[in-house]
């Protein structure tokens, strides 16, 4: 089992300060002008979901981390969300969860009778979580002693499931890990595998999400077993990907789910989340053909759109070409998705995705289109608000400058008649560019060549030593220019 | 005087032989040569003037050619030094090389080469001394353009001729021998390409056959001289803002081979062709394909300051660019390259107006102003850089200057320059042509150089090795070829 570059200490004592969530390498941080000193991105404004009915959906350790982000990142919910991170932490036996949401808390609302810490609960918990630790430690040797496999194997994910519930990940998986040896049925492998990539979504390591994933695809469990796992599969590869910046494998892994997945997931993924994952991976990355095809007409899929009817809505919105309603509905939500614990990094990269795309798709159809009518699609708070709304200091104008720019769009901008041209290219004077300008350089190389070898032929390389050079010239050259006359004379070789 | 009755009766001779076969009017001027060299030993050439009255510059090019160098020596002899007074342009001798070097018949001169050779250098000498360089500039030109209309073999001439333009700043002089490919060097024999050609006054397909190390057309060269050359011929197409031009010289200095180390030289046409690059395409050019790795290494360490600068040009940011050059100007300063350097920020304004042309077909001057040109220029001044560039061609634009006062002048980029088509085409088709003589002149030396090259010693081992390998295999001995190079290899070893 590797550990992480940034992985924690695996043992717990003195470890309250260093605990850091899994993820925040995974995404770039947005938003924030000094990332150092702004982790996290700020939310003001109020979502749109209800916080108990969301976070009853979750079950496991993902409810703390939910709550706690959503704590640490929106101004409004704040206090209601950490006080709930700390009643879930006090639940549990993550002593260092604790800490850390109380730590929020006092920074939040100091006045909480919360925000102070349970020294009394914190040693109990302490005290318990050794004392289990060592028991179970001793247990293990006991059945190691004993040689029985299936004990051996319990015993192993006894202590993983004690070191996950008190927050030691790498120990947990390190536990789950050596459990790989004593599995005897396909089904104790399956279940090692999911326990593994429970650990490593928490712990933010994709990569080992994604490994396992393809070890629990080829593993030689039975087909209904296989049909069973697949739901969580696919839902843990797309995440895998989604986080690794690959948005169209996340689209394909998550639009690949079968809704038998329901909530056997609770404890990573809701299927609303699968729904909106997907959906916006796939607005991001396909095109229009692609979504209807895959996405809008997939049966399986719809059972997941179904619980999240914007989405879909959206995606229709965009197939039909009615961009700003996709646009609008999108940035309606854009505040639930910030506070979503695995969209958080990428939604404003997502969002930028499919507003160029949208850009890209409404320019097709036009040779020439005037700018005020873009921005009113594109831009409306723009032209609402500024005396010069399509001049070039614009933000939308700008923004169209990048794009163009970049390369994504084949346009120019007529800044006098306020229009967008698209641009049309001369065939015949492109190929009479490049005819001379492969021309050009074709001669200039050949002469390049051609010279070398004459150089070479002449004995006339660059070289440091003046004397050395003299008198390997002078010598050898008379010798060669001689023996060549002769052959030459005698005619002998060129029959 | 009975000399120079001799000297007119072996003229005579020598025109009646021209009109026999290549071989007898051959053996007639080397005779000929003999002679005059062994007059010209004793002494016996009195420094008459009146003499040159009796032959002709152009039918009599030998005889003249060495009752000159005769003059000459007297006179070197006469006053210690390697270029009298005598000489100097006003002079009586001066005008009798100048309209010798004019006339001169380019067949005899290839059996006195060096002679020949010497009066071109003298004729040099004499212009650099009386400070007046340019009157040697078009006659060494014509001169070798007389000699060897293709200039493709390389001789010391060629170097004479660009550091003659270089000091007299005619710079478009040397540009008839520079726009031809320099493509061979003086070999160390002659061995002409087919039976019939063997002498050198016969009509030869490449000047490669005459001029040889030993006919003395050509001092003894080394890697220094062509490496010379190509920068200097760099130099000049830069002076001429013909960039490509000027880019390609110095990437034949720095794509030279080279055997262990490298020459200064190169280093400093390295550094022009960076700078080069720079003014003609915006950017840091991609090296030669032939450098080696370790080479470009070298260059780019020894050339850390333009690299930089090429990579800040790049990245687009005119304040690092502006600064860029300013921290270095000792270095620019120190390397000649101030010139080139001062233009580079031009070149900057010009290749963002350029750049701009990709993002929008019209917009306002002052717009424009904001992101290329420097920050204290005001909008008049960027629009007389944007109508300069689209009076040169750089780019198909028009500016329109609207009826409004307050607004600023606005600038539209062509699309279709429909009205230049015609135009547009012509030069098309001209641009083609010269690009395929050039190909074509490149396909000849190409040519010959494979010819050469199969007759250089290294291939016929070659032949041979492959020869006694196939002969190994082979059951049958016996082949007509193999006794004919088992013979061949005993007679070598009687020579060495």
């Amino acid at each position: 089992m590797d550990t992480l570059p940034d992985a924690f200490p695996s043992t717990q004592a003195g470890s309250a300060a260093s605990y850091t969530p899994g993820y925040p390498t995974a995404g770039p941080l947005i938003g924030g002008e000094n990332p150092e000193s702004i982790p996290r991105i700020k939310v003001h404004d109020p979502p749109k979901f209800d916080l108990d009915s969301y976070i009853a959906n979750y079950v496991g350790r993902t409810r703390f981390d939910r709550l706690y982000l959503i704590g640490t990142s929106s101004t409004v919910l704040a206090t209601e969300a950490l006080k709930l991170a700390v009643a879930e932490a006090k639940s549990g036996k993550d002593v260092v969860q604790y800490e850390k949401a109380v730590r929020a808390l006092a920074e939040a609302a100091p006045n909480e009778e919360d925000a102070s810490l349970d020294t009394a609960w914190v040693r109990n918990v302490q005290r318990q979580v050794q004392m289990q630790s060592e028991r179970l430690e001793q247990e293990l040797r006991g059945y190691k002693n004993n040689l029985i496999k299936e004990s051996i194997r319990m015993g192993n994910e006894d202590i993983g499931n004690h070191y996950y519930e008190t927050g030691d990940l790498v120990a947990a998986s390190k536990a789950y890990t050596r459990m790989r040896d004593y599995c005897t049925t396909p089904n104790h492998i399956a279940s090692m595998l999911f326990k593994l990539i429970n650990v490593s979504i928490e712990r933010g390591d994709w990569l080992n999400v994604q490994s396992n994933v393809h070890r629990l695809r080829n593993s030689q469990s039975k087909p209904e077993d296989q049909a069973k796992n697949q739901p969580k599969m696919s839902a843990a590869l797309g995440l895998a990907q989604m986080h690794s910046g690959s948005y169209l494998d996340a689209a394909n892994s998550f639009l690949s789910t079968e809704s038998s997945l329901s909530d056997t997931f609770n404890e990573v993924i809701t299927p609303n989340d699968v729904a909106v994952y997907g959906g916006l991976c796939a607005l991001a990355s396909m095109d229009r053909v692609q979504l209807q095809h895959r996405v809008l007409d997939n049966s399986g899929f719809r059972n997941f759109l179904e619980l999240e009817p914007h989405i879909r809505r959206a995606i229709g919105f965009f197939c039909n070409s009615k961009f700003r309603p996709c646009l609008d509905i999108l940035d309606a939500y854009r505040t639930d998705y910030l506070l979503d614990l695995h969209l958080q990094p990428y939604v404003s990269e997502l969002y930028a995705l499919i507003r160029t795309k949208a850009i890209k798709q409404y320019l097709v159809p036009f040779s020439r289109v005037t700018l005020d009518s873009m921005a009113a699609i594109f831009a409306p708070e723009v032209v609402g608000g500024e005396a010069q709304p399509t001049g070039v200091s614009s933000p939308f104008v700008q923004e169209l400058i990048r794009l163009i720019k970049k390369g994504v769009l084949d346009a120019r901008i007529d800044l006098e008649k306020g229009v967008l041209v698209s641009n049309q290219t001369d065939l015949r004077t492109e190929v009479q560019n490049n005819t001379l300008e492969s021309l050009r350089s074709f001669n200039e190389e050949a002469h390049l060549r051609i010279l070398r070898a004459s150089v070479l032929h002449a004995g006339l390389e660059v070289c440091a030593p003046e004397g050395e050079r003299r008198s390997r010239m002078s010598h050898p050259s008379e010798t060669r220019g001689m023996g060549i006359a002769e052959r030459f004379t005698r005619g002998g070789l060129r029959s | 005087m009975d000399i120079v009755e001799g000297l007119l009766t072996k003229s005579a001779q020598l025109r009646e032989a021209a009109r026999l076969s290549d071989e007898g009017y051959d053996r007639q001027i080397r005779a000929n040569v003999t002679s005059l060299r062994h007059v010209m030993s004793r002494g016996s050439l009195s420094s008459n003037d009146s003499l040159f009255d009796h032959f002709d510059p152009g039918a009599d090019s030998l005889a003249y050619l060495f009752l000159l160098h005769a003059q000459i020596h007297a006179l070197q002899e006469a006053s210690c030094e390697t270029v009298p007074a005598g000489l100097l342009p006003p002079g009586r001798l001066w005008s009798r090389m100048v309209s010798y070097l004019k006339a001169f018949d380019p067949v005899q001169v290839r059996y006195a080469g060096q002679e020949w050779r010497q009066l071109v250098e003298l004729v040099g000498q004499a212009a650099q001394m009386a400070s007046k360089p340019i009157l040697a500039v078009r006659l060494v030109r014509d001169a070798m353009l007389r000699l060897d209309p293709s200039c493709a073999v390389f001789t010391s001439t060629h170097l004479l001729l660009v550091q003659l333009c270089l000091r007299a700043r005619a710079y478009a002089y040397a540009l008839p021998v520079l726009n031809k490919f320099v493509c061979h060097f003086p070999t160390s024999t002659s061995h002409a390409t087919s039976r019939s050609s063997v002498v050198p006054c016969a009509t030869h397909d490449s000047s490669l056959s005459f001029i040889t190390e030993a006919s003395g057309l050509s001092s003894n060269l080394t890697y220094k001289d062509y490496l010379r050359y190509f920068l200097y011929g760099g130099m000049v197409y830069s002076a001429l803002k013909k960039w490509c031009k000027a880019a390609h010289f110095f990437g034949v200095v720095i794509s030279m081979p080279a055997t262990g180390s490298i020459s200064m030289i190169m280093v400093e046409a390295y550094k022009k062709w960076v700078l080069v690059g720079l003014l003609d395409k915006g950017k840091l050019c991609s090296h030669p394909s032939m450098i080696a790795s370790n080479v470009v290494k070298i260059y780019q360490s020894l050339a850390k300051p333009y690299v930089n600068l090429a990579q800040t040009f790049e990245r687009g940011d005119r304040k690092a660019l502006e600064a860029e050059i300013d921290a270095a100007r000792d270095i620019w300063c120190a390397d000649n390259n101030m010139g080139l350097v001062s233009q580079v920020m031009n070149a900057y304004s010009k290749h963002t107006i350029i750049g701009v042309k990709k993002t929008f077909a019209a917009l306002t001057v002052t717009a424009i102003a904001e992101q290329a040109s420097p920050a204290h220029t005001s909008d008049e001044a960027t629009e007389s850089i944007i109508a300069s560039l689209i009076m040169s061609g750089a780019m198909e634009a028009t500016l329109v200057q609207l009826p409004n006062r307050n607004s600023s002048t606005m600038l539209r980029f062509l699309a279709t320059p429909s009205f230049r088509q015609l135009s547009r085409e012509s030069r098309v088709q001209t641009r083609l042509m010269q690009e395929r003589h050039s190909l074509e002149a490149l396909v000849d030396s190409l040519d010959e150089s494979n010819r050469h090259m199969g007759l250089s010693d290294e291939f016929v081992d070659s032949i041979q090795k492959g020869q006694a390998w196939a002969r190994m295999s082979d059951v049958n001995p016996g082949m007509g070829e193999d006794a004919g190079l088992e013979i061949d290899e005993d007679l070598m070893g009687e020579v060495s």
